[in-house]
């Protein structure tokens, strides 16, 4: 409680108060989206589960692609861009370059959200011929309305701009600091962003050569296997975009909440560039059981993927020796009973906790996922959205709403609403999220498939090896419903924050890392140098497929047809969208 | 840069998981001959698929002794031939292609499972064994009838097995 | 035992040197045995145990 009052240190609001301004719209963009996510993801879960059908099995694929694209674009990049911003401030300890520019690109993400929003929620409107049922995946030749795909690419652009944002703090600063180590938060939101340029190459050019014109009826034609795999080549590493604000907060923020120092700065640095060099060249093994490519780049993309659990074990050891030594500054002793030492009744870090020890678990069926030809028994299976609810919808979501509650008063000078609704609201979705994500595996190894409205045939039954599929129907109805409600417990918390007095001094500083960076080669932070390898393996990993791909279906495909989620011809359409855009950008942008 | 002796340790068994997972996927693709599907199938013109010998008639061949083909069409919403029947204790190859969008190919509840992608022919090959019936779905999103989208295999006894009767319809 | 602080203090200091996290060593070599057979589990008994496997 006490622990993070009365300090007497200014808080990041204190200091930089045009920045805290930025950091609150891009979260609060990020909870919107969250709160509308979940509504979403709770009609689903009653759905596919037969238990309550509140929509027409046809929308179901609306909601889907609503949920999807809500909760793994808006939510957890705004939530980035928020954090992000924050840290470089932070760690570097100067404001931003230009507030204007920085207002800008998240003006840009405002506006390319708001456009895809409407196109997705124009599914629901018979009336208009707007519409992009087509899922987070969008794979051709199903056809979004322009707007969707536009909406996307304003939407990366405004992150382009923001990574540069970014990058210039870090050259002002290190113009002015010629002979200092990066900080290592700093570290943290470089490499990420520098992963990220890397990882957009393929959605960029799926989306702006292909998808955009394409919808746009510039041509008629498209290689679906190319756009897919260029799907994949970014939506891979966007796994890792969405993780490693997590990793940022576990290793730079958790150990203080814990009550100690993080175990090593160096090992930290190590991750990061591991996952700037491995993140992309991996993207094939989502398509282990595609017709079209050889089984070579399949293995290939299958080792680096497996190389790729190495970052991820090591912060296991760090982020958990770093919070014993935490509970073991705090009086803890024994081999294990220093556990009881630590702060639970911290809605932060237990939140943050119970997120590492879910992530550990779905660190597990990733494994599964990884393995190339066990890929058979799984592959679009329910156990997929199972596995992904684990790492993104928890490890993730679960650290960056308990790390609000540590974040957000040092972004408003109040204290939380209430920690014990905080506490329980991340108790609740731990169960709801045990509950839902374990159905899910469970039900993918009998068959049951994933994004399908009605799971229920009408040819064969499923064959439940243990359990039955109808309890284990209801063990997900459930888990969905505690995730919803855990969701709204947390948005109304933060809401019901702005009402509670102002406070000062309540600025939390970061605790020392043990080892610091002065331990480690000064090559770790050759950023220009790991960029260029994870260029290069990119290369090595994507040259060849993507050249057999283009060589056996052309650039633009041998006949296939566009197969619209619209309905009307897209030409009658530009106008009016154009419209929108135009209004939808001159709203955003302050 | 001094690395604590416990995070070698870990550093080292974190290397023999990652090589033991590797291992054990070789061992599944050559000592028990587990095949990934992969370019091997062709290419197809998908606006064209009445003009092509196999799925204009989808259908099951024989090919050789307790060998057959099975040409099969996933499109939106539905599996031709449907139901898919083949004998007992054979080696059955199917070909899958689709003339619109993406479809998966799902033997439920067996490791038949893969992906259809207009323009491309996925092909796998699997061994059938006593009589029995299989649900078959697709498992990728098709659009809005995408879950009535679902067939049949069925392994019927060798001596009961008749070509042709898969292509009635 | 902790006593209860709701301060929650640091009642020491802990260095670099002093520091073994052996609690951490246990947790993740139990870890290392949970993935182990998990794996073992999953890919010999419900990958290679199930129906239709496709071979070349």
């Amino acid at each position: 409680m006490s622990e993070q009052l009365e300090s007497g240190a200014p808080t990041f609001l204190d200091k930089f108060p045009d920045e805290a301004a930025v950091v609150r719209a891009a979260l609060w963009s990020s909870f919107i989206a969250l709160a509308l996510g979940a509504v979403f993801g709770l009609i689903q879960a009653l759905h596919r589960t037969d238990v309550l059908r509140l929509i027409d099995s046809t929308d179901y694929y609306t909601v889907l692609t609503a949920h999807g694209v809500l909760m793994v674009v808006s939510f957890t990049i705004f939530f980035l861009v928020g954090l992000f911003t924050w840290a470089t401030v932070r760690s570097f300890d100067r404001g931003v370059e230009s507030i204007r520019y920085t207002w800008t690109w998240y003006g840009l993400m405002v506006a390319g959200t708001l456009m895809a929003v409407v196109a997705i929620l124009g599914g629901f409107v018979p009336q208009t011929d707007i519409s992009a049922d087509v899922l987070f995946t969008f794979y051709a030749p199903m056809q979004a309305h322009p707007l969707f795909y536009g909406g996307l690419a304003i939407f990366v652009i405004g992150t382009w701009l923001a990574g540069a944002d970014y990058i210039w703090t870090w050259r002002a600063w290190a113009a002015e600091n010629p002979d200092e180590r990066i900080p290592l938060q700093g570290f943290m939101v470089l490499t990420t962003m520098l992963m990220w340029y890397v990882a957009t190459i393929g959605i960029a050019i799926a989306v702006v050569a292909f998808l955009l014109p394409w919808s746009l009826g510039l041509f008629d034609q498209i290689n679906p296997l190319l756009t897919r795999t260029l799907f994949w080549f970014w939506g891979h590493p966007v796994v890792y975009f969405w993780l490693m604000p997590a990793y940022l907060l576990w290793y730079t923020v958790l150990p203080t909440i814990a009550g100690g120092r993080l175990f090593s700065d160096p090992l930290g640095r190590v991750v990061f560039v591991l996952f700037l060099l491995l993140s992309t060249p991996v993207g094939i093994h989502h398509q282990y059981v595609d017709p079209g490519i050889a089984e070579g780049f399949k293995t290939i993309a299958m080792t680096n993927t497996m190389f790729l659990l190495l970052p991820s074990l090591l912060t296991a050891f760090t982020v958990v020796a770093s919070v014993e030594h935490g509970a073991r500054q705090r009086g803890g002793t024994g081999l294990l009973g220093w556990l009881r030492a630590l702060p639970w009744r911290n809605p932060a870090f237990t939140g943050m906790m119970l997120a590492g020890l879910m992530f550990a678990a779905g660190g597990f069926s990733g494994m599964i996922n990884a393995g190339m030809n066990i890929n058979y028994l799984v592959h679009n299976t329910i156990w997929v959205p199972g596995h992904f609810h684990l790492t993104v919808g928890t490890a993730v979501a679960l650290t960056l709403m308990a790390a609000t509650y540590w974040l957000w008063p040092q972004l408003t000078n109040r204290r939380l609403y209430s920690r014990p609704i905080g506490l329980a609201q991340v108790v609740i979705w731990f169960v709801g999220m045990g509950l839902m994500s374990n159905a899910m595996h469970v039900q993918g190894l009998f068959g049951i498939p994933r994004r399908t409205a009605e799971p229920q045939y009408e040819g064969f039954d499923f064959v439940a090896s243990f359990g039955s599929v109808s309890e284990l129907n209801l063990q997900l109805a459930i888990g969905g419903t505690l995730l919803f409600i855990s969701t709204m417990l947390f948005v109304t918390n933060i809401a019901l924050s702005a009402g509670t007095p102002k406070l000062s001094g309540i600025g939390q500083p970061l605790s020392e890392p043990l080892s610091t960076v002065d331990d480690s080669p000064e090559i770790l932070d050759n950023l220009k140098l790991w960029f260029g390898i994870a260029l290069v393996l990119v290369v090595l990993a994507y040259a060849l497929p993507l050249a057999s791909i283009i060589d056996r279906g052309g650039l633009l495909g041998p006949g296939v047809d566009p197969v619209p989620m619209i309905v009307e011809p897209v030409a009658a359409t530009i106008e009016p969208t154009l419209g929108r855009l135009a209004a939808a950008v001159g709203s955003v942008v302050p | 840069m001094n690395i604590h002796n416990y995070e070698k340790i870990w550093l080292v068994l974190s290397m023999l998981l990652i090589i033991g997972f590797i291992s054990t996927v070789v061992y599944g693709a050559t000592a028990v001959g587990i095949e990934m599907v992969n370019d091997e199938g062709g290419t197809i013109d998908s606006t064209a698929l009445d003009e092509d010998d196999r799925f204009s008639e989808p259908r099951v061949e024989k090919v050789g002794e307790d060998e057959y083909e099975a040409y099969v069409v996933a499109r939106q919403f539905i599996f031709e031939p449907n139901p898919i029947e083949v004998p007992a204790n054979s080696t059955v190859t199917f070909y899958v292609t689709s003339p619109d969008v993406l479809h998966g190919f799902e033997v439920v509840g067996t490791n038949a499972n893969a992906m259809v992608v207009p323009g491309e022919i996925t092909e796998l090959t699997v061994e059938v064994n006593e009589p029995k019936e299989y649900g078959i779905l697709c498992n990728e999103y098709c659009g809005g009838g995408h879950h009535t989208m679902e067939g049949k295999l069925i392994v019927v006894p060798e001596d009961e097995f008749e070509l042709g009767d898969s292509n009635d319809e | 035992m902790v006593p209860t602080m709701s301060g929650e203090n640091t009642v020491r200091e802990i260095g670099h040197d002093e520091f073994d996290p052996k609690g951490t060593l246990v947790l993740i070599l139990v870890y290392f045995g949970v993935l182990s057979v998990m794996w073992v589990f999953m890919y010999f008994v419900e990958f290679l145990g199930n129906d239709l496997t496709v071979l070349v």
